[in-house]
């Protein structure tokens, strides 16, 4: 099995001088500075011969003291080997720039156009640095760059201004303050077409049409927006468009305790806040170098799969409205069963949704008196129920009609385009962050990880039900081995977290969930960048939805199990 | 045959023609309160039964536990919500869009017999208009409402209201020739076309004398209600609301209404075509002897409903392409069987 360092030496053998520096965390981990003007040959060299094919995602660091920006390009392979391999390359602060991955990886380019349009680092061979989270005017500031000073300038206040478009609504600008003309550097308006536009070129003949089907429409989880270029019913082209719920959460928690930290995860996607707990709880764990306690360990296993179960429940349950209409009876059967679980949860937290429930080495609460039978009885229940809800699906003949073959990946284009989660396994790719990156207690479970073959809609439906069997039998399992002891770990954890660097991946219910999470030695993050499931997922939706039917549209977005909100954060 | 009109006319067959007229205003007003509260109450049925098949109550604070007075109130709520017709909506054709599907809902209730009245051996059945055709009539009355839907669609100026009445057009066309077979196979085993005759005359329900028929008849039907697994062309998932997506307030309400309207009457026509119609045995006591046949109908007519409902909570949305397929290529051909095998041994059950 290939480990960090042997990737390190090959990378060093192949291309000399090309590493500027470099740590070997672990096996698994390989941190590595490299030089900017190699680092597409990097990868390219890492892709062919050391089977890293996934890109995993990308992030910007702005390093004010320093002068200068970085790139950290998140590199790892779907099995072949477990090493993750954190790639920076540096740019200096004034004109950044770096060269573009969005050729060699397709799905580098939402990644890319997020980094651009936040730090202004611009990518050189890019096919469409167009904004993505941020509207087209907030264009042009580098809202995340460290010394921005807001929207409006919270320093000189009221800035922004009123004024009213052509098409009598009310629009808000910053006019540049007689500081900035004086200094030359009022901020330019880039020039490239609007989102409109853009599609609107598309459009080839007088029989297609544009519809939405989003922001606003009643198949959509959350805000995005959705357009398909439609001649009759059919489908030719699909765009889609983030930022309608975006909060800014990594630069929100920039300037929060580490603490306060842990709330804003809840926030990010609230039908999984556990996860997002333990992600972030765990990198920071992570560069403090703390050992959670064991029962602490088996806690958090069992209410994260808890939460894994809850939220494939409901997945599925609004997958179906989808396809069936509201008044499908297993849809509200589902919010039923889920009932349980969440109670079951609660009990534990107090809390049914935003639980805050993970803290750094350790669990906020221990399990209440007589959780362990409670629990085995709910799960006994959800057992049976979602063995009925499989059956049910296997015999029914329409089902199969609107979901065999719909939306089909192949493991092959899965892989390329980097998928994680549900429809990557139903795809047939077992990918499992519980296998490839264990953390807590997993590492002692038995549990196996469920893939698909088809990739369809029936499959990924399928593999969510399955992996709810899944963990119920790890949750058995935990409850049987639970040891007793403390929750929290013995070392304090001190209010400033030592400098330090750390990835972390867990597995969400949606997919690969990873938080590189960097700090200067002070009391709240320099860095967390949330590399979410769903911006994955969401960022292969427009290819999927080319040629289908309109019904279809919404079978393939829905067997998705959309969360938006986590994937603006 | 006669329908009750024309006997309470025959009492008074000397007298002149505005007697006739005035019986005839009175019968259409009656018709039409019923056919209404039947489809306001089937409103209610539905929502019960739903709330029931998915474990929920369903309204039970408006009216008693049952939630008797909710239609009511929702009614009231349309009545008094604010008119909004939009800005670039085709005006005359969004307005008259709900009057035409009124009209054709109204044109299918006059031929309907919703039963019968027991007297003296006889059975009279309750009919405005008893016509000789009204089987035929009444099936292409119905595609009428299509027209509604499509203005609505078209008028309203909306790409998801376009879409939905393409494809309320484009599932009515390929239903509409299969049902029609299907009735045409039925007129051929009664010896016909007359919806009292042909209820009147089964012995045999036709339910069991052309099982086909009925299957192929009772799909059919479904889709022309619009309903689960036949909704597409409003597909609140796909496109809001369809049809009547710009719709609102009071004018929403009778579109949607005529759907129920539609759905009480649709169950009517399969009961007397298919279920027998109101035959069954007469209770031997002074006033329910006379209302026996009524009972009977009543009972058949709740029991499709509920089998409507029933589909809604059960059953997943078709395609519109898979739903056109299965019309022209499963149903139009079975229909077709059925009609070969009512030739072949219809004579055996006139």
């Amino acid at each position: 099995m290939t480990t960090a360092s042997d990737v390190l030496s090959s990378i060093q053998s192949a291309f000399p001088g090309a590493v500027l520096e470099s740590k070997v965390e672990s096996d698994r981990r390989l941190w590595a500075t490299i030089d900017s003007s190699k680092i597409v040959d990097v990868c390219k060299h890492l892709t062919e011969k050391l089977a890293f094919d996934h890109y995993s995602g990308a992030a910007g660091v702005d390093w004010i003291a320093r002068n200068e920006m970085e790139v950290v390009q998140i590199m790892t392979s779907h099995g072949a080997h477990q090493v993750v391999a954190m790639l920076k390359s540096k740019t200096p602060r004034e004109k950044p720039t770096i060269k573009s991955l969005a050729n060699l990886y397709w799905n580098a380019n939402w990644y890319e156009r997020e980094i651009w349009e936040m730090f202004g680092i611009n990518f050189e061979g890019h096919p469409g640095l167009y904004p993505l989270l941020l509207g087209d005017d907030l264009v042009g500031a580098w809202p995340w760059r460290k010394d921005f000073k807001g929207y409006p300038d919270l320093t000189t206040g009221k800035r922004a201004v009123e004024r009213p478009t052509a098409d009598g609504y009310t629009e808000y600008f910053i006019p540049p303050t007689p500081a900035e003309i004086e200094a030359g550097t009022v901020p330019i308006k880039l020039k490239y077409p609007s989102y409109r536009e853009r599609e609107e070129a598309e459009i080839k003949s007088d029989a297609e049409m544009i519809m939405h089907m989003g922001p606003q429409h009643a198949m959509l989880p959350g805000p995005f927006l959705l357009d398909i270029l439609v001649e009759g019913e059919r489908v030719h082209k699909a765009f889609l468009d983030l930022g309608y719920i975006h909060k800014g959460i990594e630069k929100i928690m920039e300037n929060r305790s580490w603490l306060q930290g842990i709330t804003y995860t809840d926030r990010m996607c609230y039908v999984a806040s556990l996860t997002n707990n333990e992600c972030y709880c765990g990198a920071v764990e992570k560069i403090l170098g703390v050992e959670v306690p064991e029962r602490a360990q088996y806690i958090r296993v069992i209410l994260e799969e808890l939460s894994r179960i809850q939220s494939h429940l409901i997945g599925t349950g609004e997958f179906l409205t989808l396809i069936a209409g509201v008044g499908y009876a297993p849809w509200n059967f589902m919010i039923i069963d889920r009932e349980r679980i969440i109670s079951m949860i609660e009990s534990v937290t107090g809390a049914r949704l935003t639980h805050t429930f993970v803290r750094f080495g350790g669990a906020r609460n221990d399990l209440p008196e007589g959780f362990a039978d409670k629990c085995r009885d709910a799960l006994k229940y959800i057992e049976s129920r979602t063995k009925e809800y499989i059956e049910l699906f296997n015999q029914d003949p329409i089902y199969h009609m609107r979901m065999e073959d719909v939306g089909a990946l192949s493991a092959e284009t899965a892989k390329r385009v980097g998928i994680s989660g549900p429809p990557l396994r139903a795809a047939g790719v077992a990918y499992d962050m519980r296998k490839e990156d264990p953390i807590l207690a997993y590492p002692d479970l038995d549990f196996k990880v469920i893939t698909g073959t088809k990739g369809d809609c029936a499959d990924r439906v399928d593999v969510r039900l399955r992996e709810i069997l899944e963990s119920v039998h790890i949750i058995e399992q935990c409850l049987d081995r639970i040891p007793s002891g403390p929750i929290m770990t013995e070392t304090k954890v001190p209010k400033k977290i030592p400098a330090g660097e750390a990835y972390y991946r867990v597995e969400d219910p949606r997919g690969e969930m990873g938080m590189y999470v960097i700090s200067d030695g002070g009391d709240k993050p320099y860095r967390v960048k949330v590399r979410g499931p769903f911006y994955a997922t969401l960022q292969t939706l427009p290819p999927l939805l080319e040629g289908v039917y309109i019904a279809d549209v919404v079978a393939i977005a829905g067997s998705m199990d959309g969360c938006p909100s986590e994937a603006d954060r | 045959m006669d329908g009750i009109i024309e006997t309470i006319s025959s009492f008074a067959a000397s007298e002149p023609a505005i007697y006739y007229l005035i019986i005839g205003i009175i019968g259409a007003a009656v018709l039409a309160a019923v056919i209404n509260l039947g489809a306001m109450y089937i409103v209610w049925l539905e929502v019960k039964l739903l709330g029931d098949f998915s474990a929920r109550y369903g309204p039970n604070r408006v009216g008693g536990r049952w939630g008797l007075l909710q239609i009511i109130a929702d009614a009231i709520k349309l009545f008094t919500k604010e008119d909004t017709i939009p800005k670039k909506a085709d005006k005359p054709v969004y307005v008259w869009a709900v009057l035409v599907a009124c009209i054709a809902v109204m044109l299918v209730a006059a031929a309907i017999p919703f039963g019968a009245l027991y007297i003296n051996g006889t059975n009279y059945p309750l009919v405005v208009a008893n016509m000789d055709i009204s089987a035929f009539y009444v099936e292409a009355a119905l595609s009428l409402m299509a027209i509604g839907t499509f203005m609505a669609g078209y008028g309203s100026n909306n790409k998801y209201s376009l879409l939905g009445a393409f494809r309320g057009i484009a599932r009515m066309i390929s239903y509409e020739v299969p049902m029609g077979v299907c009735v045409i196979s039925v007129a051929v085993m009664a010896h016909s076309l007359n919806l009292a005759e042909i209820a009147q005359n089964q012995s045999l329900w036709y339910a069991f004398a052309q099982p086909i028929g009925f299957a192929v008849f009772l799909v059919a039907l479904i889709t022309d209600l619009g309903r689960i697994p036949f909704d597409q062309s409003e597909a609140e998932e796909e496109l809001i609301c369809g049809y009547n997506t710009e719709y609102g307030g009071i004018r929403w309400g009778l579109l949607y209404f005529q759907e129920y309207n539609v759905m009480l009457l649709g169950s009517v026509i399969l009961a007397l075509l298919f279920l027998g119609g109101w035959n069954g045995p007469i209770i031997p006591l002074p006033i329910l002897s006379t209302i026996s046949p009524l009972i009977w109908m009543f009972m058949k007519v709740v029991i499709i409903l509920w089998f409507l409902i029933w589909t809604r909570s059960a059953l997943l949305r078709l395609r519109i392409d898979q739903v056109t397929d299965m019309g022209w290529k499963v149903l139009l051909p079975l229909s077709i069987v059925n009609l070969a095998w009512a030739v072949a041994v219809g004579s055996y059950f006139a």
